[in-house]
């Protein structure tokens, strides 16, 4: 069963997940419906990632659509189970 | 209203009229079918809207704020906006753009643009979410920086999802170089659309959108969506550029500093090592203060590093955005120091300051006290030396304040050297009327695309550095050469323009060192998004009706024509003092060549620089000849 790893410190902040969660939720673009949420605080320069309850690990596609477009390595898909 | 279903774009412009307290909705389809959406949009409404007479000051002058037709879907770097309006420098065209993730949340809220026109008594924000607008009271905000009216918003609405765009107190002092600005970091500059802001008494917009963005074909789309994140993936340059431009591009031994910098006023085009190393090397220069990279909305790229200084006398200075531009403010002024360096950039973003127009004035006024046509009486006590970033970073405050040698700048460096008089006109680096940061004379195609730009004296209409990096691919040409300069311009123009109609950043693209993304890429992104076909040829098309009714809004309001298309004065006469390309100036014969050949490219009459009937027929742009001809302006 495949999970998602964050790593904040190479997230860049530029919500390319967003989309591609979104495109996957409904085959929309649009912040709204997705299940990870990234904040970006440009004030201070932090970044947080959130994934809420409806993500569904990319049910039906080839892959995780977050980790296949995420540009950094931010986001990794693992398995629950046995690790990375 | 007509309720079509729009694909790619949200479908709905917003006027807002400031003096009535009055808003319209009409569709985006309306323009769209022959311009498509972002900048090109904006400049039909500008030049069909706005009478000849009008100033830029006047109730009648419109701010424009136009997203990019793929901004808000997942094609590669697509975030930007077009800010357009009179420019309070020549009441030609003024004309801005800003990336971060104002523009995708304005389509998420409904609407593609942003029309706003009159002058609001009092000051006012627009506060625009889910295809409602309503403008409420900015009498606590008016004297804040931009930083801080972000947050105040934010909190006063209580969403920290809202994205703003603001003004500083620069733009609300009528300063002409200030910006509009967004997610602390991304700034709208370049022709004073700030101080238009400032004058109609409107301090931010803030927007929010839950809605979302159909694509026509959404298989198709995906497909040219993965064929750009490959083709930035495999350019040698993309890994370079999300580390940092400046320890990746711009370290002390880059041939890049032998030719870009412009330090003392341009007295020179070369920075010496020992600067270099001080002001960007990578142990105690710039490099070593940045906490981390953060991207622009939808970009693979996520070029704008973080900064942050721990100790010190500037201790505790932080914020997004030291940026290649930022190194040029630091040579025009000789500063070496690196903490100075980031702490003048922040400060300008915060008062609202564009840095390039700040740094063009306040270099003039060192060169005028080095002269001697400036007391240290004229200088409110201050001694302008160069290399002093103390006195640059009071002299900002002064700047956008308004305060004693600053109301003197305030104006822009051509108004200011009219004042002084003495001969300080030579020492005014300004292009159609506007301060000009950029260097001329080294690099042959920057220079050329600098100085025609519709833009005065800006560098993203069409300036290419090298051919490795920038330009087309099927014309042969070199930096350091004249050669093929007008015909690489030419395309540049246009690319850039279609970059402008998508909201694409040219980091993605045309400047991507790697012809990343190419005008082909765009052509399918925008077919498959917004369900028209559209070759590469036709969106040339697209990109050179948009470049002419630029031009014609400069014809009729600015009457700019060939003579504006020259480099200053200075650069023409003052050849470059050390370096390797120490001797070179722009020879007036050869510009007159280039001219020549790059007004025929564009159909343009070569003799005075101006539109002929003929190219605009074939651009079907009719109603842009009958406007020109009125006027006399009109060339067979």
């Amino acid at each position: 069963m495949t999970a998602l790893q964050i790593d904040t410190k190479l997230c860049c902040g530029c919500r390319i997940c967003e989309l591609a969660c979104s495109f996957h939720h409904c085959r929309l673009f649009s912040p709204e419906k997705s299940s990870i949420e990234v904040s970006n605080d440009y004030v201070n320069g932090e970044i947080e990632v959130i994934v809420t309850s409806t993500c569904d690990t990319c049910k039906g596609e080839a892959e995780l659509l977050c980790v296949l477009y995420c540009p950094t390595g931010g986001l990794k898909g693992v398995d629950k189970h046995h690790g990375e | 209203m007509e309720n079509k279903k729009s694909y790619g774009i949200a479908g709905k412009i917003l006027r807002v009229d400031l003096g009535k307290g009055k808003t319209v909705i009409e569709p985006t389809e309306k323009y769209s079918a022959k311009l498509i959406g972002g900048r090109a949009i904006n400049s039909f409404i500008l030049l069909n809207e706005i009478p000849h007479h009008a100033k830029w000051c006047d109730p009648e002058n419109m701010i424009v704020i136009g997203v990019g037709c793929l901004v808000g879907t997942l094609a590669p770097g697509a975030c930007r906006v077009s800010i357009d309006t009179i420019s309070p420098y020549s009441n030609g065209k003024g004309s801005a753009n800003f990336g971060g993730h104002f523009g995708p949340e304005l389509k998420y809220a409904g609407f593609d643009h942003v029309i706003i026109t009159g002058i609001s008594k009092n000051p006012v924000y627009l506060w625009i979410q889910d295809g409602e607008v309503e403008i409420k009271n900015a009498d606590s905000l008016w004297g804040m920086t931009t930083y801080q009216t972000e947050t105040m918003i934010r909190e006063e609405l209580g969403d920290r999802k809202i994205q703003v765009a603001s003004i500083g107190p620069a733009g609300e002092n009528l300063v002409r170089g200030s910006i509009v600005f967004t997610n602390p970091g991304k700034a709208a500059g370049g022709s004073g659309v700030g101080c238009v802001m400032g004058i109609k008494k409107i301090k931010a917009i803030a927007v929010r959108g839950h809605g979302s963005i159909e694509v026509a074909d959404s298989a198709r789309f995906m497909n040219a969506v993965n064929k750009g994140f490959e083709k930035i993936e495999a350019s040698p340059y993309a890994e370079d550029w999300r580390k940092g431009i400046i320890e990746q591009k711009f370290l002390p031994e880059s041939p890049v500093w032998d030719a870009y910098a412009s330090p003392r006023n341009g007295q020179d085009e070369y920075w010496p090592m020992n600067k270099r190393k001080k002001l960007v090397g990578i142990e105690s220069g710039v490099p070593s203060y940045k906490k981390r990279m953060m991207a622009c909305f939808g970009c693979p790229i996520g070029c704008m590093p973080f900064y942050e200084i721990h100790e010190g006398k500037y201790r505790g200075t932080k914020g997004l955005g030291y940026w290649i531009n930022s190194a040029l403010y630091s040579t025009k002024l000789d500063i070496d120091d690196p903490e100075v360096s980031i702490s003048y950039h922040l400060l300008c973003n915060q008062l609202g300051l564009d840095g390039d127009m700040a740094s063009v004035s306040l270099a003039w006024a060192y060169e005028c006290f080095e002269k001697g046509l400036l007391t240290r009486d004229d200088c409110d006590g201050l001694e302008l030396r160069w290399g002093d970033g103390e006195t640059a970073l009071k002299m900002l405050r002064k700047l956008a304040n308004r305060d004693g040698l600053g109301d003197f700048l305030a104006d822009g460096v051509k108004k200011s050297a009219q004042k002084l008089g003495k001969g300080s006109d030579y020492f005014a680096t300004y292009m159609k009327g506007q301060d000009s940061v950029d260097p001329y004379r080294a690099f042959k195609g920057w220079g050329f695309g600098v100085a025609i730009s519709p833009v005065g004296g800006r560098h993203l209409r069409g300036a290419v550095s090298a051919p490795e990096v920038t330009g087309p691919r099927d014309i042969k040409w070199s930096a350091f050469e004249y050669d093929n300069v007008p015909d690489v311009v030419f395309w540049q123009t246009q690319a850039k323009e279609i970059e402008d109609v998508t909201g694409i950043c040219i980091y993605n693209g045309t400047w991507s060192g790697a012809h990343a993304l190419e005008v082909s890429d765009y052509a399918e992104l925008i077919s498959s998004a917004m369900g028209i076909e559209l070759t590469a040829k036709e969106l040339m098309t697209v990109a050179r009706r948009g470049i002419n009714l630029e031009k014609a809004f400069n014809t009729l309001h600015a009457g700019f024509d060939r003579g504006d298309d020259y480099p200053p004065i200075k650069y023409m006469e003052e050849p470059i003092k050390s370096g390797p390309f120490a001797g070179q100036k722009c020879e007036r014969e050869i510009w007159d060549k280039m001219l020549d050949r790059f007004y025929e490219l564009n159909g343009w009459d070569s003799v005075t620089g101006l539109q002929t009937v003929e190219c605009l027929k074939s651009l079907s742009l009719e109603f842009v000849a009958k406007k020109l001809k009125e006027q006399g302006k009109l060339k067979h």
